[in-house]
C-alpha cells in the first residue's frame, strides 16, 4: 500500500468520524446539563436532512433551506424537553433516558408519516469534481462537512468559555444541585442544552446528506455510533467527544483497509468494548476521582 | 414490598391479561357464508419499517387490480377481498399475521411478504396449515430451498447475477470487483456471484461489503481501486447503493459500474445524481417497457399498468409494485382456471399449472419443481442516461 | 416491607400462583385459536426474559442492553444442536441456558466494574457484536436468510407439536421462573440485592459480597434469556439475526422500566400489555377495517406515546400504581 492509498483510508475515516463527532457531541451536551443520555440524538440527525430537503423543495435557497432545518429540529429539541422531561427532572435518570426512547420511536414514525418511506436526496453545497490532496481525492461535501464541523466546535468552545450560559452550562455539569445554589437557572440551561444538542444532531443530518441522502430511518444507525464516540472519547467533555468520533471513523476505515469490510463495525466496537474495561472513563476523559 | 405480594400482583395480572384476550378473540372469527361471498385472500406487507419503501407500492398495486378485476365482474362471479397485515418487517410479525389470516380470516391464499426473512417465517405455518404462498422478495432461498405451498414473482438473484456476469464478460470487463451489502439481498447475491463468476468468464479480484446505514463506502472503494478491476459490480439495495456511486466517481474512477434489480429505483438516480450517469443494471423489462417490443401482448400489459397506476397514485410504478402485480394477478388466473370447490389446496394445483401467464415481471411458468418461473430470458441490460434509464445497446 | 400486612389479607402467593396457572391452563379450553396462542407464545418467552431482567435492573441496580443477544445465543444454540446435530430437545435447552450463561458471566466480569451508562454502552456494543456474529456464522445460524424448520421440543419421548402444547410448556416454564425469581427476592441474595441498588456502601459494609452477587445475577438473567431463547425457537419454528438486534434489547429495557424498577409483578404486566400491543388491532373485537389500518400505521407513534405517557404520568411505572392501589385497599381493610 502506498502512502497516497493509506492517506485515502485516513481521508475517508475522518469524513465519517466528523459526522459520529458532531453526533456524539449532541449527546455530550445533554449529559454534561443533565446527566443522562438522549436516545432521540440520532434521530436530530435524521430531522435535519429530511427537514433540509423539505425546505428546499418547498423553493427555499440550499443554504436557507438548511438554516431553517437546524433551527426547527432546535426548536423541536427545546419543545421536547420542555413538555416531556423538564416535569420528570427528580426522576430516575432511567425514566428520563426511557422518555427519549419513547421519544425517537415518535419522531421516527413521524417522520416517515410526513415525509414518506423512500430516499430523500440534496444537491451538494458546491458540485464538482473531487480535489487532490497529496494523491487522495476529497470530495468537496467532505469539506463542507470538516468546515460545519469545526465551526461548530469553536462555536461551543466559545459558549462554554466566554458566556455566562457556558460557564452556567459547566457548573450544571460539575453539579447541578450546587448550581442551583449558586443562583443558576438550571431549568434553563438544561433547555438550552437539548436546543444546543438538536441542533448539532440537525447541522451534522443536514451537512451529510448530499453525500448520503437520507431517510425517516436514518437516525438509529448514526445515534449508536454517535453514542460509541462519545463514549471512546470521554462523555461529557467535548474535545475529547470529538476525537473519539474521529477515532472511531477512522478505526471503521482501517478495519476495511487491513482487516475485513464485513467485520468493520465489530472490530471498532471490540476496541470499545476494550478501552471501557480498561479507562472506563474513555480514552481523554479524566479519572473521577475515588472509586469509578 | 415482598416477593410474595410480587407474585399476587403478577398473577392477578397475567389472569386480566388472559381474560382481555379470550374476550377479544370471541368476537372475531364469526360469519356467514353465502354463495356470493368474494374470495378471501391475505396480503402479508412491510408497511412499516425497513421496507416499508417496498410494501407501500406493493399494496398500491394490489389495490388496484382488486378494484380493476371486481369491477370487471369479479372470477367466476366472485369478487376478490385482500385482508392485508403490515408485518412492520419482522418475521416474528409476519408468522403471526400468516396465522391470523390462515385461522381467523380463512383465507385462500397468502400474498407475500415484503422481505425475504417475513417469507421464510410464514412458511412452516403456511405448509401445515395447506395455504399457497406468493413471496414478492427476491432471495434465491424461497424457491431455492423448495417448498410445494411457495410461489415467488420476482426474478431471484439465481436468475439476475449470471445474467449480469455474462453481460460484463460479455464487455470485455473480466477482471470484477464486488461490493454487496451484508443485508440478505447481498449476500445471496454475493454467493451467486462467486458460484457463477468462473462459468461466466469472469475472475473477482476484490470482494468488499458494507452494513445498512452505512454513510460512507469510501474506504470499500479505495480496496477496490488498487485492486485494480476492469468494472466493479455493485449488490446492493437501498441508500447506500447510491453512496458507493458517488465514492467511485469521488476517488476518480473510471471503471464502469454494474448492478441488478436492487439499484432499479428512481430513487437510486436521484441519490447518486452525475454518479448515476453510466451506470449499468440488469432487471425485468418494466423500466422501458419499449423492451418487451412494441405490440406484444407483454407490452400492452406492462404500459396499460404503467398508465393505470399512474392515473391513479401520480407516480410510475416501481418494480415492487410489478412483482405484487403478478401475484395477484397470478392468483386470479389461478382462481379462473379451477374446476369444482375452490379450496386453498385446488389453487396450489392451478397455480402449479400456471402457464405462459403474462405479467410484468415477465411470462410466468410455474412447473412442480418450478415456483419461480421465470428465466433469464427476462432479464435485459440497462444504462442509466441522462437522468432514466434507455436499454445498453 | 411495612404492607406485607395487608397482602396476607388479600391473597397469599400461592393462591396467586396457583390462580395465574388455572388462568394459564384455561385459555386452550376457552379458545381453540392458534393465532391467540401463538401471540401468547410470544409474550410468555417475553415474560421469562424480562423476569431476569427485573431481577437484573431492580434489584442489583445493573442494567443490560444486550439482552437480546442473550436470548439469541440462546435460540441458535438450542436450534443448531437439536436441529443440525440431532441432539435431544432437553439437551438443547440446556446447552442453551448454559451458554447463556456463560456469556453472561464472560460479559459480566469486566463489565459490571462498570456503571450506569458506561455498562449500557458495553452491554450494547456486545449486542451489536454477537448480531454480526449471528448474521455472519452462516454454517450455524443460516445468515440473513434464517434458520427453518427448528423441531418442536420434545420431553421424554413425547412430542410438543401443537399449539396448545407449546403454549403450555413455555407458559409453563414461565411460571417457574416467576416462582424462582419470587423465592431469589425473598431469600438472603435477594435483599442483599436490594440493599445492593440502594447503597452499594452500605451493602459492602454489611459483609455482603457486591461483586459476587452482581455477577450471579448478572449471569442468572443472561441464563433466563438463554432459556427464553431456546423455547422461542422450537416454539416458532424459524429463527433469523433481527430479532436479536439492538432495538429488541431496548424494548426489554423499555418494557422493565414502564413496569417499574423494584418490583415484579410491574415489569410482567408490562411485558403481557406490550407484546401484545402490536397486535391489539386482532385481538379487540369490533374495530372497523379502517380503524385496523391506520392502528397499523401508527402503531410506533402509539407505542412511543404510551410509553411516554406511562412514565410521565406513573414514574414509579405500573409497579408504583399497584403498590399504591393495594396499599389504599389494605388502609381500607384495616380501618
Amino acid at each position: 500500500m502506498d502512502a497516497a492509498e493509506f492517506f485515502q483510508y485516513v481521508i475517508a475515516g475522518l469524513k465519517s468520524g466528523s459526522i459520529y463527532a458532531l453526533v456524539a457531541l449532541g449527546f455530550t451536551v445533554v449529559y454534561g446539563a443533565t446527566g443522562i443520555i438522549n436516545f432521540a440524538q440520532g434521530e436530530f440527525f435524521m430531522l435535519g436532512g429530511v427537514l433540509a430537503v423539505w425546505f428546499h423543495s418547498l423553493g427555499l435557497p440550499l443554504p436557507v433551506a438548511g438554516i431553517a432545518a437546524v433551527a426547527a429540529t432546535a426548536l423541536l429539541g427545546v419543545v421536547f424537553e420542555r413538555v416531556a422531561l423538564r416535569r420528570q427532572r427528580s426522576a430516575n435518570p432511567l425514566v428520563l433516558v426511557i422518555i427519549t426512547i419513547g421519544a425517537s420511536m415518535v419522531i421516527k414514525s413521524l417522520a416517515r408519516h410526513l415525509f414518506g418511506p423512500d430516499e430523500l436526496s440534496l444537491q451538494e453545497f458546491t458540485p464538482g469534481p473531487s480535489i487532490d490532496v497529496a494523491g487522495a481525492a476529497v470530495e468537496r461535501q467532505a469539506l463542507w462537512v470538516w468546515g460545519l464541523t469545526i465551526v461548530a466546535v469553536l462555536v461551543l468552545a466559545w459558549l462554554y468559555r466566554r458566556t455566562k450560559l457556558g460557564r452556567a452550562m459547566r457548573a450544571c455539569s460539575i453539579s447541578h444541585d450546587a448550581a442551583r445554589l449558586m443562583g443558576i437557572d438550571t431549568a434553563r440551561v438544561v433547555m438550552v442544552s437539548f436546543g444546543i444538542a438538536a441542533a448539532l444532531g440537525a447541522l451534522g443530518g443536514f451537512a451529510v446528506t448530499p453525500l448520503t441522502q437520507t431517510s425517516w430511518d436514518a437516525g438509529a444507525a448514526i445515534g449508536v455510533k454517535g453514542f460509541a464516540a462519545a463514549i471512546l472519547g470521554g462523555l461529557g467533555n467535548p474535545v475529547a467527544t470529538v476525537i473519539g468520533g474521529l477515532v472511531l471513523g477512522l478505526l471503521e476505515s482501517l478495519s476495511v483497509a487491513f482487516l475485513s469490510s464485513t467485520y468493520k463495525d465489530a472490530i471498532s466496537l471490540l476496541v470499545l468494548l476494550v478501552v471501557l474495561f480498561v479507562r472506563p472513563q474513555g480514552l481523554f476523559g479524566k479519572a473521577r476521582r475515588g472509586k469509578v | 414490598m415482598g416477593g410474595m405480594r410480587a407474585l399476587t400482583r403478577a398473577g392477578a395480572a397475567l389472569l386480566v391479561a388472559v381474560c382481555l384476550l379470550v374476550v377479544g378473540c370471541a368476537g372475531s372469527g364469526a360469519g356467514g357464508d353465502d354463495g356470493a361471498e368474494p374470495y378471501r385472500i391475505g396480503a402479508v406487507l412491510s408497511l412499516t419499517g425497513s421496507y416499508a419503501g417496498l410494501g407501500i407500492p406493493e399494496k398500491k398495486a394490489i389495490d388496484l387490480e382488486v378494484a380493476r378485476i371486481n369491477e370487471a365482474g369479479g372470477i367466476n362471479g366472485r369478487e376478490i377481498e385482500v385482508i392485508y397485515e403490515d408485518d412492520a418487517t419482522d418475521a416474528a410479525k409476519a408468522q403471526a399475521a400468516a396465522v391470523r389470516l390462515i385461522d381467523e380470516e380463512g383465507v385462500l391464499a397468502i400474498i407475500g411478504a415484503s422481505g425475504t426473512g417475513q417469507t421464510m417465517a410464514m412458511r412452516s405455518d403456511a405448509e401445515r396449515a395447506g395455504v399457497p404462498i406468493i413471496s414478492m422478495a427476491g432471495g434465491s432461498v424461497i424457491t431455492d430451498d423448495f417448498s410445494e405451498w411457495v410461489f415467488q414473482t420476482p426474478w431471484p438473484n439465481r436468475i439476475v447475477v449470471p445474467f449480469v456476469l455474462k453481460q460484463m464478460a460479455a464487455a470485455g470487463h473480466t477482471r470484477v470487483a464486488l461490493i454487496s451489502d451484508t443485508g440478505g439481498y447481498g449476500v445471496d447475491g454475493r454467493d451467486y456471484v462467486l458460484a457463477h463468476a468462473e462459468e461466466a468468464g469472469v475472475t473477482l479480484v476484490a470482494d468488499q461489503t458494507y452494513n445498512a446505514g452505512d454513510t460512507d463506502m469510501s474506504s470499500q472503494m479505495t480496496k477496490i481501486r488498487a485492486a485494480d478491476p476492469d468494472a466493479v459490480l455493485i449488490w446492493a439495495a437501498g441508500k447506500e447503493a447510491a453512496i458507493i456511486a458517488r465514492n467511485a466517481r469521488q476517488l476518480n474512477m473510471e471503471q464502469p459500474l454494474y448492478g441488478g434489480s436492487g439499484i432499479a429505483r428512481q430513487e437510486f438516480i436521484d441519490g447518486a445524481a452525475e454518479a448515476a450517469e453510466g451506470v449499468r443494471l440488469g432487471t425485468g423489462r418494466i423500466l422501458v417497457p419499449e423492451a418487451f417490443g412494441e405490440g406484444t401482448e407483454a407490452y400492452n400489459v406492462a404500459t396499460d399498468f404503467i398508465a393505470r397506476y399512474e392515473a391513479e397514485y401520480g407516480a410510475k410504478p416501481d418494480i415492487f409494485a410489478g412483482h405484487a402485480y403478478d401475484a395477484i394477478g397470478l392468483i386470479a388466473d389461478a382462481l379462473g382456471r379451477i374446476d369444482g370447490d375452490v379450496t386453498s389446496e385446488a389453487l396450489r394445483d392451478a397455480l402449479e399449472q400456471t402457464n405462459g401467464w403474462i405479467g410484468i415481471d415477465g411470462t410466468f411458468t410455474y412447473s412442480a419443481n418450478d415456483h419461480n418461473g421465470l428465466t433469464e430470458d427476462e432479464m435485459v441490460l440497462y444504462i442509466i442516461d441522462g437522468g432514466t434509464w434507455r436499454l445498453d445497446d | 416491607m411495612s404492607d406485607v400486612k395487608g397482602s396476607r389479607t388479600l391473597m397469599t402467593p400461592h393462591l396467586a400462583l396457583i390462580a395465574a396457572a388455572v388462568a394459564v391452563a384455561a385459555v386452550p379450553l376457552l379458545t381453540p385459536d392458534r393465532y391467540v396462542l401463538k401471540v401468547l407464545v410470544y409474550v410468555g418467552v417475553n415474560v421469562i426474559v424480562i423476569a431476569g431482567l427485573a431481577l437484573l435492573f431492580g434489584h442489583a441496580g445493573q442494567i443490560s442492553m444486550g439482552h437480546a443477544a442473550f436470548v439469541g445465543i440462546g435460540a441458535y444454540t438450542s436450534a443448531y444442536l437439536v436441529k443440525t446435530l440431532g441432539a435431544p430437545w432437553l439437551v438443547g435447552a440446556i446447552a442453551a441456558t448454559m451458554l447463556a450463561a456463560a456469556g453472561g458471566l464472560v460479559l459480566a466480569l469486566p463489565a459490571l466494574r462498570l456503571r450506569g451508562h458506561y455498562l449500557a454502552m458495553a452491554t450494547l456494543g456486545f449486542n451489536e457484536i454477537m448480531y454480526v456474529v449471528f448474521r455472519e456464522a452462516r454454517a450455524v445460524t443460516g445468515g440473513n436468510d434464517g434458520l427453518g424448520g427448528i423441531p418442536y421440543p420434545e420431553v421424554a419421548g413425547l412430542r410438543i407439536d401443537t399449539p396448545v402444547g407449546v403454549y403450555l410448556l413455555v407458559w409453563g416454564v414461565a411460571l417457574l421462573t416467576l416462582l424462582l425469581v419470587t423465592n431469589i427476592l425473598r431469600s438472603r441474595p435477594g435483599r442483599a440485592m436490594r440493599a445492593l441498588h440502594a447503597t452499594e456502601n452500605g451493602a459492602l459494609a454489611c459483609g455482603i459480597d457486591t461483586v459476587g452477587l452482581k455477577i450471579r445475577t448478572f449471569a442468572l438473567s443472561a441464563a433466563l434469556a438463554g432459556l427464553a431463547g431456546a423455547l422461542y425457537a422450537h416454539g416458532v419454528g424459524f429463527i433469523s439475526p433481527t430479532t436479536f438486534g439492538l432495538d429488541q434489547s431496548v424494548i426489554y429495557v423499555a418494557i422493565v422500566v414502564v413496569g417499574g424498577a423494584g418490583s415484579l409483578a410491574g415489569p410482567v404486566l408490562a411485558a403481557v400489555a406490550l407484546t401484545l400491543l402490536p397486535y391489539a388491532d386482532a385481538l379487540v373485537p369490533g374495530l372497523t377495517k379502517e380503524t385496523i389500518a391506520v392502528m397499523q400505521d401508527w402503531e410506533a407513534d402509539i407505542y412511543g406515546l404510551a410509553m411516554i405517557a406511562v412514565v410521565i404520568f406513573a414514574p414509579a411505572g405500573i409497579g408504583g400504581l399497584l403498590r399504591r392501589a393495594s396499599a389504599r385497599r389494605a388502609g381500607e381493610v384495616r380501618g
